[in-house]
């Protein structure tokens, strides 16, 4: 009715004021019809603080679609806020003694997955045991010492600064693992693995079809194993490093850029390869920690930080 | 009651009914709980499978010459000396020595390798047949996948008999996380028939069989995972 109230109206000064309204009322009417939708979908938020007196264990089950983010403080509680793109999905909290439960529940089986989208933010004292699982949502943690034990389906994990005993499985999502500490294996069928300026004296990736990328040192007596089934492995070292390296692959390449800086093995030991590998074996300064790469038909690709 | 007794407990008196001590246990541990639904998962899924199967002859063969030279059983000697035993049967007492059912199962095996070889080779002699225009073309995976190395070929056809069970699970679901699973075990599958191409040309490659080994275990996980989910949103 509007518009053609306005299409009566003279020619010119009318034309313009014509351009002007159309997309707004496109955009008004776009977002009335838009409206009961959005009521019935609302999102929703949930937080809750938890006491704690030792060190907490945190347990999450996020069967939604969605981000879990882990953050550290230096109170001894445990908070936790979820944020919910429908009522068609619901958190459980629960507190047991130092252990905090966190699971999001689908409540109604025919919704679409858009409306299962559940994101968690949690801050935790520093010291905390974490097990996050979820399905397609990046798991982030920051700055959190403690075991913790990660799984995604699809997801992406990316920590920062954490350290401990990490242990993270994924099926297609990949891992950014930037400054950790301690110990980590690392396994997935099609996700990459990123370990950038690391302090880890053990490291256990493997991943079927994607790629490794590790750039950082080499702790003295360090373990590292890294293997790609078809993917790329890339190690890049610094010159102060000191390690012993073996780097095998039935099919693939092995590509040393750094075959300045390393030595045969010093240790007196012959290394003999697998006769159906292309293999190298040789030794960076003084041989102390243990590298071994591998991949069926990937690149190995070794070369020196500048 | 600790989680290692739970282990101990299911695999002696299985799923149910469980001791109160254990299902104490299971109501303040998720990871037991975890680990009893995934067993119970397992469980029903082998309860679709075909009941009646009838395995070829030759799988009792190997099996029962893998199961004596692993000493789990043996032969039973002959307990009445002093009965008359029928010619043929001592014929069959022979055959049935351990040492020779190893042999005659090596004899099997270096035949089929034998065979195996030469119709590679045949093959490769052969000029490719083109197939008949009205015929559709089988899946790939199942026509480019050789068979498993027989360290694996137990593992392997396990896997195969779940393969169905898990994927028709998630069959109809178009959410994200059953396409990444769909995506991941085509991807798995592909690398198991490209280490298991390479093992059939070179046997002993130890890396290789790692890498082999390595997959048939995601492959386990994934269809479990597979299951799982199956089981969430039926």
């Amino acid at each position: 009715m509007c518009l053609r109230m306005m299409g009566t109206a003279p020619a010119q000064p009318g034309f313009r004021e014509k351009r002007i309204l159309l997309p707004l009322l496109s955009a008004g009417l776009l977002l009335w019809s838009a409206a009961p939708a959005r009521a019935a979908g609302a999102e929703q938020h949930i937080e809750k603080l938890f006491n704690v007196t030792g060190q907490p264990v945190v347990v999450i089950h996020n069967v939604a679609n969605g981000r879990i983010e882990v953050k550290s403080w230096k109170n001894a509680q445990v908070d936790i806020v979820g944020t919910q793109s429908s009522n068609k999905i619901g958190f459980d909290i629960e507190q047991v003694g130092d252990r905090v439960d966190v699971s999001a529940n689908v409540l109604d089986a025919s919704a679409q997955p858009l409306e299962l989208e559940a994101d968690l933010q949690l801050t935790v004292p520093e010291q905390t045991e974490l097990q996050l699982k979820t399905e397609t949502g990046l798991i982030y943690v920051e700055q959190v010492t403690g075991d913790m034990k990660l799984e995604s389906y699809g997801g992406d994990v990316h920590l920062k600064e954490v350290s401990g005993y990490i242990i993270v499985k994924t099926t297609g999502g990949s891992l950014v693992c930037t400054q950790c500490a301690g110990k980590l294996d690392f396994s997935s069928i099609g996700g990459n693995a990123q370990i950038l300026q690391p302090q880890l004296n053990s490291i256990n990736l493997m991943t079927t079809t994607g790629n490794i990328l590790f750039d950082g040192d080499f702790i003295r007596t360090g373990l590292y194993s890294m293997k790609s089934g078809k993917g790329l492995v890339e190690v890049r070292f610094s010159s102060t490093d000191s390690f012993d390296l073996k780097a095998q692959t039935a099919t693939g390449i092995v590509d040393n850029q750094a075959a300045a800086f390393l030595k045969p093995d010093s240790h007196g030991v012959k290394h003999i390869a697998n006769k159906f590998a292309h293999g190298l074996f040789g030794t960076v300064g003084l041989g102390l920690a243990k590298v071994e790469l591998s991949s069926y038909s990937g690149t190995i690709r070794i070369m020196k930080r500048d | 009651m600790q989680c290692k007794e739970i282990e101990l407990v299911l695999e002696q008196e299985g799923l149910e009914p469980l001791p109160e001590e254990a299902r104490a246990h299971l109501a303040e541990c998720r990871e037991c709980r975890n680990y009893v639904a995934d067993l119970t998962s397992l469980v029903d899924a082998a309860k679709k499978l075909p009941a009646e199967i009838n395995p070829p002859d030759r799988i009792w063969l190997s099996l029962r010459a893998q199961l004596e030279e692993e000493g789990i059983i043996r032969t039973p000697a002959d307990v009445i000396a002093s009965e008359r035993v029928p010619f043929w049967r001592s014929i069959g007492d022979f055959f049935r020595s351990r040492a020779l059912a190893t042999a005659m199962v090596g004899i099997l095996i270096v035949a089929a390798t034998v065979f195996q070889v030469r119709r590679d080779r045949a093959t490769l002699i052969e000029p490719p047949v083109q197939p008949a225009k009205a015929v559709p073309a089988p899946p790939v995976q199942k026509t480019s996948a050789p068979e498993a190395p027989p360290m694996f070929a137990s593992a392997a056809r396990a896997l195969d008999d779940q393969e169905p069970v898990a994927t028709g699970m998630i069959l109809a679901s178009t959410s994200p996380v059953d396409v990444s699973l769909r995506e991941n075990l085509k991807k798995v599958d592909e690398f198991i028939a490209d280490c298991e191409r390479h093992l059939k040309e070179h046997p002993q490659d130890e890396l290789t069989r790692e890498y082999l080994s390595a997959a048939y275990e995601q492959k386990a996980e994934l269809l479990s995972a597979m299951i799982e989910r199956g089981r969430s949103i039926n």
